[in-house]
Order: C-alpha cells, then structure tokens, then sequence
C-alpha cells in the first residue's frame, strides 16, 4: 500500500508524535529523585553561613573565571563558525581518500580549537596559580593539552571514520545506526574510565574504608573500592568522583580531601554523597541522558550538514564539528540542570546515610575557602555554568533534611 | 637562509676522483696509520679557531674575508676533510700534512668574495642548524652517549644512531673493505656526501662563504650512473607546505600511527609466511606479495608525512600512486633461496644504515619544521634528506623483512633524474624526481 502526500505528512506526524512521548517519559523516569519533591528549604542569608571576607574573595576569584570562560566560548564559536565556513578548502592539504580527508578535517577543527583556547587556558592558570588554587608548571599544562589533543584526534578520527563509513552507504539516515554507536561509545568509556585514571592508589586510612564498607551496605549497595587519586603536585583544590560501572565502580578521592584540611566526618559524607551516585545509578542515568540528546543532536548535525553533500562527503565535517559544538552549548542549561538535580539527590542520600548534616554543613563551608567557590553566584551563572548546585543551596539541602527529620 | 641553488654553484665543492680500490693492509691499520694526522688537526684546529676569530671581525668590518686568512682556514677545511676522508674510508692514499690539492676526495672552494655584514654578525647564531645536521651527519669521536646498560640490540641502535651516519658507515665499511679489497660504491658517495656538507658547514662557520650549506645529497648528480635498484622511489612534491597542517603534523599522524602498529603485526605474520613460501618454491606467493607491498607503501607514505617530505595527509591503504612521495615495488620475482634462508642476517648491516640515515632524517625534518612553518614551503636539501632515507627504508624492507627483492639496497645517494627521461611510455603521471 502506498501512502499519499498527505498521508506521509500524517505518519511522520504521528511518528515525531510518538517519539517526542518516548523521549519524555524516559526523561521523566531518568528524572526521578528520592528528594521529596515537596520539600521547601530553609531561606537561609549567605552571609550568616560565610564571612564577608570568603564572600569577597570567592566573588572576585569565580567572576574573572567566568568572564574568560564567557569569552572563551566565544572564541571557540567564531573559530568553528569560521571553519565551517572556510574549513573544506583545507581538502588540498589531503591525500586520503573521502574517509580520511575527513579525518583530516576533523583533527585541523580540534587544532584551530587548541590554538584558540591556548591564551585562556594560560589565563586561567594564571588566576588559580595566584589564588593558589592550582600549582601546575605553565609548559607542563601546555604539554599536557597538547597530548590531550592527540587523544582527541584519536577519538574523532575513530568517530569520523563510523559516521562517514555509515553516510557512504545510509546517506543522511547515518545517524539511526550512529547515534546508538556513540551512545554503545560512551557506555564503554564510563566503564573503562576509572582504569584510565594515572596515579591511583588504595586508600590507606583503614577507619574511613571500613565506614565505606558500612555506607555502602546502607544504602543498599556491595561496597565499592575506594581509590585515592595523586593531584596535590598540581592543585590544591579538593575533589572526588565517583567512576565506573559494574565491576568497574570506584569512588575516587583526591589526595587534596585527605591533607588534614577536612575531618574525618566531612571526609566520611564525601565518600557518602559519592555512593549515592552509584546506589542511584546516576552513571548509568548520565549515560541514558547522554542517549537522549545524542540521538535528536545526530538527527540535526545529519539535517544541517546537508547543503555541504551530507556527512558522506568530507567538506561536511567542519560544519558537522560547529553545529555539534553549537549544540552542545545550547543544551549546556538543560544538560547542567541534570547535573544540579543529581547531585542534590546525592547529597539527600548521603545526608540519609550519614545522619550528619553538620558534616554536610561544614563541609560546604569549607569548600569556599578551600576551592573559593562562590556560595551564591549570579543565576544567569548557575543556569548557563553550574554543574553542582550552589553552596548555599546545599547547606539549605542539610537544614531541611534537619528539619524533615526532626534532629 | 636557505635556498635551493645547486650545489656546483656552491663556493665549496667536493671533487671525487677516487677509484673505490683499497689496500686490505691499509684498512685493516687504518686508524692506527691516522693517528699523526689527528693530531696534527687537533693542533690546526686550534690555530683555525682562533684564525676564525680573527677573521669574524675582519669580515665584519671589510665585508670581505682578508686573503690570507681566508686561505690558511680553506687549507684548514680541506686538511680536515682528507683526513676524515681517510679514516672514514672514503679515500685510500694517505694524505698530506698540509692540505695540498689533488687528493681522491678533494675540497675546491673559492677565493674571498664580498659578505653581507649583518650574515657575517650574526654567523653563529645562523650556522647552528647547519652545524646541528653536520654533527648528526659526520658524527663526533667517542660515539655520543650511548648507554651500556641497555640491551644488546637496542645498544647497538643507540650507538649507530649517536655516531654519526659517516662513523656507522665507516664501520660496516671496514668489514666490506677487508674482504672485497674495495669499498662499495654506495658508501663512498654517501661518505662524500657527508664530507661536502661537513666542509660547507664549516666553510660557513669560518666565514669562507655566506652561502648556506646545502644539504641535498642527490646535488651534484653523479657521474657515473646509479645501479638500477627494483625498488625506486617518485617524488613529485612541489615544496609548498601547508602551515596548520606542518604546525600539527606530529599530532596528525597519530591515527596512522596506530594503524601503523595494527597493520605491522598482521604484516609480521605474512612475512614468516612470505618467507617460508619463497624459501618453498623461489618466488614470493602474489597474494603475500601485494599485501606486503601496500604495507610497505603505506609505511613510506606515514614517515613521508611525519617528516615532512610530503605535504598532503596519506591514505591508510597504501594504494600505489596515490601519494606524492611513493615508492615503485617491482612484481613477484624468482628470489634465491639461499638468499632468502640467511636474509635477515644478511640483511644486518642494511638495518644498521636504515638507522643511521633515520636520525639524519628525523634531524632535518626537525629542522625543516621551523623553515616550513615560517616560509610554507620545504628547503628542498632537508626534503631530500628524508627522501634517501624513505628510498633506502623502502629497500631495507623490502629486501630484509618482506623479501619483495633479493637485490640489496643501495645506500649511496641516488641522483636526481629529469622527469621525462624516467618516464615510460604509457606512464602517467609525470615524475618531478627519483631518488
């Protein structure tokens, strides 16, 4: 049976129709939160909780970062639009065949990219080198983004290769069968991660290990390795993560948490809130989140690479690499929102497992001297840069976790 | 700095009239028989060093070298290379004391002219990347650093590549001339390559000449023809250099890197199996044939991208033609199983040169990258440089690994031939040089 003109219009209708209720009810069950949705916290002042000093300082640190980071962006808008532009008449300089004068493209995209944010990352090292945030050699950062880039050529080499090698003979559909590779991609690397970390060691303090083993059994997980990461050489920022999938988890703690800055019941609800990212499959979420724009976000790079000959033909990749960062900027928000939302959920676990929120308190406080991140930013930041919900809102988190629990 | 007119007009010329013959005895003591001549150029060399002084600050006042120093440092240069021409082997009678003129491996350079002040000033600063290829090419005594704690294969690599490319030849030289009473062909014009550039270097040090030193080893062609070899390598690269790409280059040829590595193990494989089958029936199987071929086209393309003698990004199948510098493999041949049974054994000291060669290269395309990325274009002596080393890999290979031949690589430079001579009826597309 063939359908009318009308009658496609109808079917892809109701096709777009059915796919936009899939993507929203995944997107309300990757939504789901053990924090009470009615919950109303406290109205804390910021200057009740943090001296006007740590304000000061942490405003005038966060505001010159965000400022670069602004400008950065820029930056690296206007060389990628540029090069989208511009970029296949660098088809000369290959003699690769259509795949690998792709690749080609790809990797002088990245390159145009590094040389672009050189000044800024050197800026920005700059400003943690003075507020003592960062102790990291200027060559040594500039070597270590120059490899970088080297990884990077690797993996867009190897992602040219499968979207190309797929438009060769899908055409513009490439993306039905890329969009699962790339998310299949980023399931192997969340697992394969924590085994590409450099120095990592055991953690040694056998109390805070064996209160892993026990924080992980209330919250109803097998306990997971704790890992301490070397980082003191090159910053004094404290950080930890929570890696892996499967056999692969780990919590890494970066050795800057254990320098005796931080008690051992502020230690203990970090290694809390990073169980709760696992007992919470929020790796496994991230990655389900990952699959919901990667697959409308290859549909677009395959719909706008269309006037250049689709992704088949290589002058396609460097409007491809725009429209993918373009992309990637524009649902920055929606994606730091998910990050916010998380990482609220983590706290609330961990503030359950742990029954401490004057740990979780203290150690928030302490996080705006010890990383001079600035309690209460501007929303516009929160919105458009924040990935971790505010400290503010995280000690309101603690006080009406208090108040809900009636301590 | 650099530019690229031949090198019969270079002010300092090499003039080979050697005959390749060689006394066993001679050889055999060589060093030995050198010895009151390394120390009559250790003491020349005092009196040049500060005869150069001297005449640096005379040139820079009348823009022109003063004859008479001019004429004790050319002596100078040209003791210096007969000397070295005979402890290297590239040359048999034992030489003057004085430099006299005449010698089989004999320096011409020519009388004072006028220099530019501002070359003349700055003569040190400019000669240090000449004198950077001259170290790596001519090699020091001793041997560089070359660390006895290693292995024994990888301190033999080591110890090849921080001689020199002139002292590793002189040592595989010394064996060929022992047994044969001659010294190979090859050897001699690559050891006289090394010497020209070497008095070049020098002569440019010494403010003989401002004209940088060349270091094409296919300029001048020589005069006697190049052996046929199977394995031949087109060049048809303009120089035009793209400055992103050269910025990068290191970083680009990461993915081939990493197929290189894949490919090669697959490649070992079929090369024992090449190897048993042509040890079997005399002539590689075509099917093993063709596989290694395209490897070994593929690997000539990579190091021709890596070191900048090509400019466009290579393909990862090493399709014939498809790339500006690519070397020529001949078809499946009958091989001699004798040949074939000891060839990586035979193959040992065409290994040894590979990686002589290779650290020149790799020292010019290191060089070539600063010029490349401040002209966009490559000098076209650097260019060459990594060209005799792909031709001569292509050989090593082919002879050694993959037995696409069983004709031995020749290490001499080979000459640069005009496009229409090489190029054979029904063979497109034009061919811009050979090496």
């Amino acid at each position: 049976m063939q359908l009318g003109r009308n009658g496609r219009l109808v079917f892809l209708g109701a096709l777009l129709v059915v796919l936009a209720a899939a993507w929203a009810a995944a997107a309300v069950y990757l939504w789901e939160s053990r924090v009470p949705g009615n919950l109303s916290p406290p109205d804390l002042d910021v200057h009740d909780e943090f001296t006007r000093g740590e304000l000061a300082r942490a405003s005038r640190y966060e505001r010159f970062l965000r400022i670069e980071l602004l400008l950065s962006q820029v930056a690296l808008l206007g060389v990628l639009g540029l090069y989208a532009w511009r970029g296949h008449r660098l088809m000369r300089e290959s003699a690769a065949g259509r795949i690998g004068t792709g690749m080609l493209l790809g990797m002088l995209g990245l390159a145009l990219v590094w040389l672009v944010q050189v000044p800024f990352w050197l800026l920005e090292l700059w400003w943690q080198r003075r507020h003592g945030i960062s102790r990291a050699e200027y060559p040594e950062a500039i070597l270590g983004t120059w490899l970088g880039l080297g990884g990077e050529f690797l993996f867009i080499c190897l992602a040219i290769l499968v979207v190309m090698g797929l438009a060769g003979f899908l055409r513009d559909r490439w993306w039905a069968v890329g969009a699962p590779f790339f998310i299949g991609l980023a399931l192997l690397f969340v697992f394969v991660y924590p085994y590409l970390l450099p120095n990592l060691g055991s953690l040694r303090d056998r109390e805070l290990t064996a209160e892993a083993r026990q924080l992980a059994d209330e919250q109803g997980i097998e306990p997971i390795p704790v890992k301490v990461e070397e980082v003191r050489t090159f910053t004094t920022a404290p950080n930890a993560e929570a890696a892996g999938l499967g056999p692969s988890r780990r919590i890494v703690l970066w050795d800057t948490l254990l320098t005796g800055r931080f008690e051992q019941n502020e230690i203990r609800f970090v290694i809390a809130h990073e169980l709760a990212h696992h007992s919470r499959n929020h790796l496994w979420k991230s990655v389900g989140w990952y699959a919901l724009f990667a697959v409308p976000g290859a549909f677009l790079i395959a719909l706008f690479t269309r006037r250049r000959g689709g992704l088949s033909r290589p002058e396609a990749v460097p409007v491809a690499l725009f429209v993918l960062v373009a992309l990637q900027l524009l649902a920055g928000p929606v994606q730091n929102a998910i990050g916010r939302h998380l990482e609220a959920e983590a706290d609330w676990v961990a503030l359950e497992t742990t029954e401490d929120p004057d740990a979780a308190r203290a150690l928030f406080r302490r996080f705006a001297t010890t990383t001079l991140s600035e309690p209460n930013p501007p929303l516009w930041s929160q919105l458009l840069l924040d990935t971790h919900p505010t400290l503010l809102d995280r000690i309101k988190l603690a006080e009406a976790w208090e108040r809900e629990n009636g301590e | 700095m650099l530019d690229n007119r031949r090198v019969a007009d270079h002010p300092i010329r090499i003039i080979v009239k050697d005959d390749l013959e060689r006394s066993r005895l001679t050889v055999f003591f060589r060093l030995l028989l050198a010895i009151p001549h390394l120390i009559a150029l250790f003491l020349w060399s005092i009196g040049a060093l500060v005869a150069g002084i001297v005449n640096w600050f005379a040139t820079l006042i009348k823009g022109r070298s003063p004859k008479g120093l001019h004429d004790f440092l050319a002596s100078y240069v040209r003791y210096a290379t007969h000397v070295y021409a005979y402890v290297l082997l590239a040359a048999s009678p034992f030489p003057g004391f004085g430099g006299e003129r005449g010698y089989p491996i004999e320096v011409e350079i020519d009388p004072p002219e006028l220099q530019s002040r501002w070359k003349t000033a700055f003569r040190i600063l400019l000669g240090l990347p000449a004198l950077v290829l001259a170290t790596v090419l001519v090699g020091s005594w001793g041997g560089g650093g070359a660390r006895m704690s290693e292995e024994d294969g990888q301190f033999a690599a080591d110890l090849f590549s921080s001689v020199g490319v002139a002292w590793t030849i002189a040592f595989l030289a010394w064996f060929a001339c022992l047994a044969r009473g001659r010294m190979p062909r090859g050897f001699r014009d690559l050891l006289a390559y090394v010497l020209r550039y070497g008095a070049q270097a020098y002569g440019y040090l010494f403010l003989l000449t401002d004209r940088y030193p060349n270091s094409d080893p296919h300029d001048p062609p020589s005069r006697e023809p190049v052996p046929e070899h199977p394995i031949r390598l087109r060049v048809e690269d303009d120089l035009r250099r793209s400055r992103l790409t050269v910025f990068f280059r290191l970083l680009l040829t990461f993915p081939h890197f990493l197929w290189l590595i894949l490919w090669s193990l697959l490649s070992l494989v079929v090369a024992i199996l090449n190897w048993v089958a042509t040890l079997l029936t005399g002539r590689p199987p075509r099917v093993f044939h063709r596989f290694l071929s395209a490897f070994v086209r593929y690997e000539v393309h990579v190091l021709a991208y890596l070191l900048l003698v090509a400019n466009p990004f290579p393909g990862f199948v090493g399709k014939s033609g498809s790339y500006p510098v690519d070397p020529e493999l001949p078809p499946p041949e009958p091989q001699s199983r004798w040949r074939t049974a000891f060839r990586v054994l035979l193959a040992i000291p065409a290994f040894i040169v590979t990686s002589a060669i290779g650290t020149a290269a790799f020292v010019a395309a290191f060089l070539a990258w600063f010029a490349a990325l401040a002209t966009g274009r490559m000098p076209e002596g650097l260019r060459n440089v990594g060209a005799y080393y792909l031709r001569y890999t292509a050989q090593e290979q082919g002879y050694g690994v993959y037995l696409l031949t069983d004709r031995y690589p020749y290490s001499g430079p080979a000459e640069y031939e005009e496009p229409e001579e090489m190029e054979e009826p029904g063979e497109a597309p034009p061919l811009a040089a050979r090496a």
